[in-house]
């Protein structure tokens, strides 16, 4: 099958077993290093949130009501400060996020920048220690990538391998976060890597569990909810659960156009964009003095929403809008933080919601309360982060209950398929989707659409003047051994492609053409220096010849070379094989 | 046992002073250095550390050790400091008082580097419990405040979780709770099954005191008390079917008096008993080295054999053996056993030095309207 020429056999045989083992070492490494960097981060905030009166306790513990108010309105602003004046050190301007792993992965280009990375995290880290609505899974995500990225650097590994260790820095981050191994081992695989492969497995896993390990050893918190034992839903109750998931589709919908509508509104602003961030905080100060349950990633408000009875419901359609509202603006106008928290919250306040309603029509004691609050849960944040079996693992590994798992797989199955037929796999597809990357149609596209065609420029090629005798063409294009010529002006500019047919005939003909100008040109296409592989495969499609021409439009139709077919059809096949070696290799 | 009394003795403090200085006067060796002078909380209490500290310590090393009647509150202790003339050596503080008496300055800074090592060589950073080193006292001793209640009143069944104190359809009857939000209003938040580390955090919101309040008015009738002796005789009388009280007290009516109840140990919420040596002591040196006698695994053992209190380190704990006079094993008795530890809660001593007065008036507004209903 393979008509590439061959490369160095490295699947099998005892090198190549201790090459793969070393892979795993080092997946070991990224993951212990993402883990304590991760652990890190987590304690920061807290650290942050008390000194400066955004958790409840301290707020509680501060007995200056009017100095607590002027704080509220205060930090967020000043956070929206700092943030905005970090976020102009970054050459694109913003923070970087999960979705710039994702996309560095999907495109093969690996290589995550240490120095944005490293200021998006410190971003992270004082937008949501000074409160603002963000989450802190997806700068963990993105922090265990980057160091990732950096240790296949440092070791100067491939890209493969480099999208490997990214994968172990992410899966660590998540079984770090949500001390959930399976979790982040499929997290991992299910939105970034996006393929199943024997090779990307080992390290990955022996990350995650490194992850785990030191979780459990270090960081110690309550699991993000309980059930009462006994409590197993009723049949009929399923079809409530299967409900929510179509619901929470939609619910999912609007978080994520919140976010998007905000971003673009905020590009209309006549406010500088590091200022933005300003304006977000102190609006979500002065909201947070009426509802303090928007502050922050919201772990108390999670928590009251799968108890009945700790919030009424209209005070739980109150604050699902807030809440969404709040994260909204925060990230719409520049604040750097995930976006898998604020949907956790907003998913148990909706599955609470459901919850009480349902209660109230069918009259039932709230026994299975927290089965709603769960199954609304999963149903807002699996579409959201486009990962509905990752949502499950995080239910199952966090509550260990079955029931509770099997009422969210039947909210899930619902909502992941809705929210992807209505909006897209993921907000972060939906985002890089409006940055030009299309990632519907798989890696491969992405790979191809991404790769250049200029990669392939040769200047191997016959241009001709349209003055030049007719004769004099032939005879250069025999002698270079080819049957085009490129027509190419004395200003550099492209004219058009003549075949060495036409010239002959032109040739032969006693009252033809006597200059190649004259001869009539062949249709073929013209590739521009940012065309992708991708595109220029397409073109090839209605195209018999020998290569396609490149010119610039921006610098007068200048003529830049050709690339030949074949070169073009290599490229595609090769790219295909790297991806099928890595998909379906095993060492 | 010891904590009781103390609030009689809060309001009496230039009292203390007085004793303070009486003792001062008493004392005749007072300038000599074989002679310590440490403050307790007298009764059981101090009987224990006599038999387990103070004489020990007196054969071993010949200083004399007299003891003063201390019952919490600092305002004796700023006394002697604003006067210059500090009678004691040591004080038996609880923690929150020696936090706020460490705070303004009135106490000796420690270092864990002054106590000794466990026998098998492990360090005492490792040995001792979580958080027994604060910056001028040190913890040897844990006790707790628990729900004990009358086996025969539940015929076939038992309380097993802190819920069950307000699962009135299951354990009926009426309840003695002390009147004070404290305690209280986390085994209320306990009962919605959250985990104990969000628990204060929950509790800062007015959606978790709203909550809490609410299963405190689930109950049905509650019999408040303010003195340490009530519960164990609400309990032994049949007045109530289950009560808080401090675990000393209830091991007393027991054991010693052969009440027919039995803790429930979830929940419990610990708080320690620290050692901690006052600025101008007359012999800081000394005091640092019955502190450090005081603090040797074998002691610590020794004293939770005469008192139910949990011993700070863990080597002591597993040495802890029988009650010398009944015999009872008293390993079941401490709050620190890993039995009756395994949920127990850490009071947030830090989170109440803050918020008491408002919590205070919360809670009253609400003892008020239930009262009144």
């Amino acid at each position: 099958m393979d008509t590439l020429p061959a490369r160095p056999a490295s699947g099998r045989g005892p090198l190549a077993v201790v090459r793969f083992l070393g892979l795993v070492l080092l997946g070991a490494l990224v993951g212990a290093v993402a883990a304590l960097a991760a652990v890190a981060f987590v304690s920061a905030v807290l650290v942050l949130n008390e000194l400066l009166l955004i958790s409840p306790r301290s707020r509680m513990m501060f007995d200056h009501p009017g100095l607590l108010l002027a704080a509220t309105i205060a930090v967020p602003a000043l956070g929206g400060l700092v943030v905005g004046q970090l976020h102009r050190t970054i050459p694109e301007r913003r923070p970087h996020a999960p979705a710039d792993v994702i996309a560095a992965v999907q495109t093969r280009r690996g290589r995550l920048p240490a120095r944005a990375g490293g200021i998006s995290a410190l971003s992270a880290l004082i937008s949501l220690g000074t409160g603002a609505s963000v989450g802190q899974y997806g700068p963990l995500v993105h922090l265990g990538a980057t160091l990732g990225s950096l240790g296949a650097r440092l070791l100067r590994l491939g890209r493969s391998d480099d999208n490997i260790t990214i994968a172990c820095g992410v899966a660590a981050a998540i079984a770090t976060a949500f001390n959930a191994p399976l979790a982040g081992i499929v997290f991992a695989h299910e939105v970034v890597l996006r393929h199943y492969a024997l090779r990307a497995f080992a390290p990955v896993a022996a990350a995650a569990l490194v992850g785990y390990v030191i979780a459990t050893s270090v960081l110690e918190r309550g699991a993000l909810f309980h059930v009462a034992d006994t409590a197993v839903p009723r049949p009929w109750e399923f079809v409530a659960f299967l409900a929510i998931g179509g619901l929470g589709a939609l619910v999912a919908g609007a978080y994520m156009h919140a976010i998007l509508g905000v971003t673009r509104l905020a590009g209309t602003l006549p406010l500088a964009p590091p200022l933005r961030p300003v304006l977000a905080g102190a609006l979500l100060g002065i909201t947070a003095l009426w509802v303090p349950d928007i502050l922050g990633m919201g772990q108390e408000t999670l928590r009251f929403a799968t108890i009945a009875g700790a919030f009424g419901s209209a005070e739980l359609l109150l604050v699902l809008m807030l809440k969404i509202a709040a994260t909204g603006l925060c990230l719409g106008m520049g604040f750097s933080g995930g976006v898998f928290s604020p949907a956790l919250v907003i998913g148990t306040l909706f599955g609470a919601l459901c919850g009480s309603l349902v209660g109230q029509v069918s009259g039932a004691p709230q026994e299975t309360f927290v089965f709603y609050a769960v199954c609304g849960m999963v149903a807002v944040t699996s579409p959201v982060i486009g990962a509905p079996l990752t949502s499950l693992l995080i239910v199952f590994e966090l509550t260990g209950s079955y029931a509770l798992t099997t009422a969210a797989l039947a909210s899930v199955t619902l909502a992941s398929p809705i929210a992807a037929q209505l909006f897209g796999r993921s907000l972060f597809d939906i985002q890089l989707e409006r940055r030009g990357l299309d990632l519907s149609a798989g890696r491969g596209r992405a790979v191809l659409r991404t790769t250049p065609v200029t990669e392939y420029l040769t200047d191997d090629c016959v241009t001709l003047h349209p003055r030049t005798p007719v004769a004099e063409a032939v005879t250069a294009l025999c002698r270079a051994r080819h049957g085009e010529g490129y027509l190419v002006d004395g200003r550099g500019r492209y004219l058009g492609c003549v075949g060495l047919a036409d010239l002959e005939a032109a040739r032969e003909a006693v009252t033809g053409p006597a200059r190649v100008g004259e001869v009539a040109t062949l249709a073929r296409p013209v590739l521009q220096p940012d065309t992708s592989l991708w595109d220029a495969m397409a073109e090839l499609q209605d195209v018999t010849g020998e290569a396609l021409p490149v010119v610039d439009p921006a610098a007068d139709d200048a003529f830049q070379g050709v690339v030949f077919e074949s070169s073009i059809a290599r490229a595609y096949l090769a790219h295909s094989d790297e991806l099928r070696r890595e998909e379906h290799g095993t060492g | 046992m010891a904590r009781d009394k103390r609030s009689r003795w809060l309001a009496s403090a230039p009292k203390l002073t007085l004793l303070g200085l009486a003792l001062f006067a008493a004392v005749p060796g007072q300038a000599d250095d074989d002679t310590l002078t440490v403050l307790s909380w007298g009764g059981a209490y101090e009987r224990a550390q006599q038999a387990a500290l103070f004489s020990p310590y007196t054969a071993a090393t010949g200083t004399r050790i007299e003891v003063g009647q201390y019952d919490g509150g600092l305002e004796g202790l700023r006394r002697a400091m604003a006067e210059g003339e500090v009678p004691w050596d040591l004080i038996d503080m609880t923690r929150s008082e020696a936090m706020a008496a460490c705070a303004e300055g009135m106490l000796e800074p420690l270092s864990p580097a002054l106590l000794a090592p466990a026998p098998d060589g492990t360090p005492p950073e490792e040995d001792f419990l979580p958080d027994s080193f604060g910056r001028c006292a040190i913890t040897h001793s844990i006790f707790a405040t628990v729900v004990a209640y009358r086996p025969d009143a539940f015929p076939g069944k038992r309380p097993d979780s802190i819920a069950d104190l307000f699962d009135q359809q299951r354990f009926p009857g009426p309840r003695a709770l002390q009147r004070t939000p404290a305690v209280n209003l986390e085994w209320a938040l306990l009962s919605y099954r959250v985990p104990h580390e969000e628990l204060y955090g929950l509790l800062s919101t007015r959606r978790g005191l709203d909550l809490a309040l609410a299963r405190l008015d689930e109950l049905e009738e509650i019999r408040w008390w303010e003195a340490g002796d009530a519960p164990p005789r609400l309990l032994a009388e049949g007045e109530v079917v289950m009560a808080s009280g401090y675990n000393g007290r209830f091991f007393d009516a027991m054991v010693n008096r052969g009440a027919p109840i039995e803790i429930l140990w979830d929940g419990q919420v610990q708080e320690h008993e620290t050692w901690a040596i006052p600025r101008g002591a007359p012999h800081p040196e000394a005091a640092r080295d019955f502190l450090r006698f005081a603090t040797t695994t074998e002691r610590l053992a020794d004293l939770a054999r005469h008192i139910p209190y949990g011993p700070a380190r863990r080597s002591a704990a597993v040495l802890v053996t029988t009650h010398p006079d009944s015999g009872v094993d008293m390993r079941l008795h401490i709050p620190t056993h890993p039995l009756n530890a395994e949920r127990a809660l850490a009071k947030d001593e830090a989170w109440y030095a803050r918020t008491l007065g408002r919590i205070h008036d919360y809670f009253r507004t609400w003892l008020a309207r239930r009262e009144a209903e």
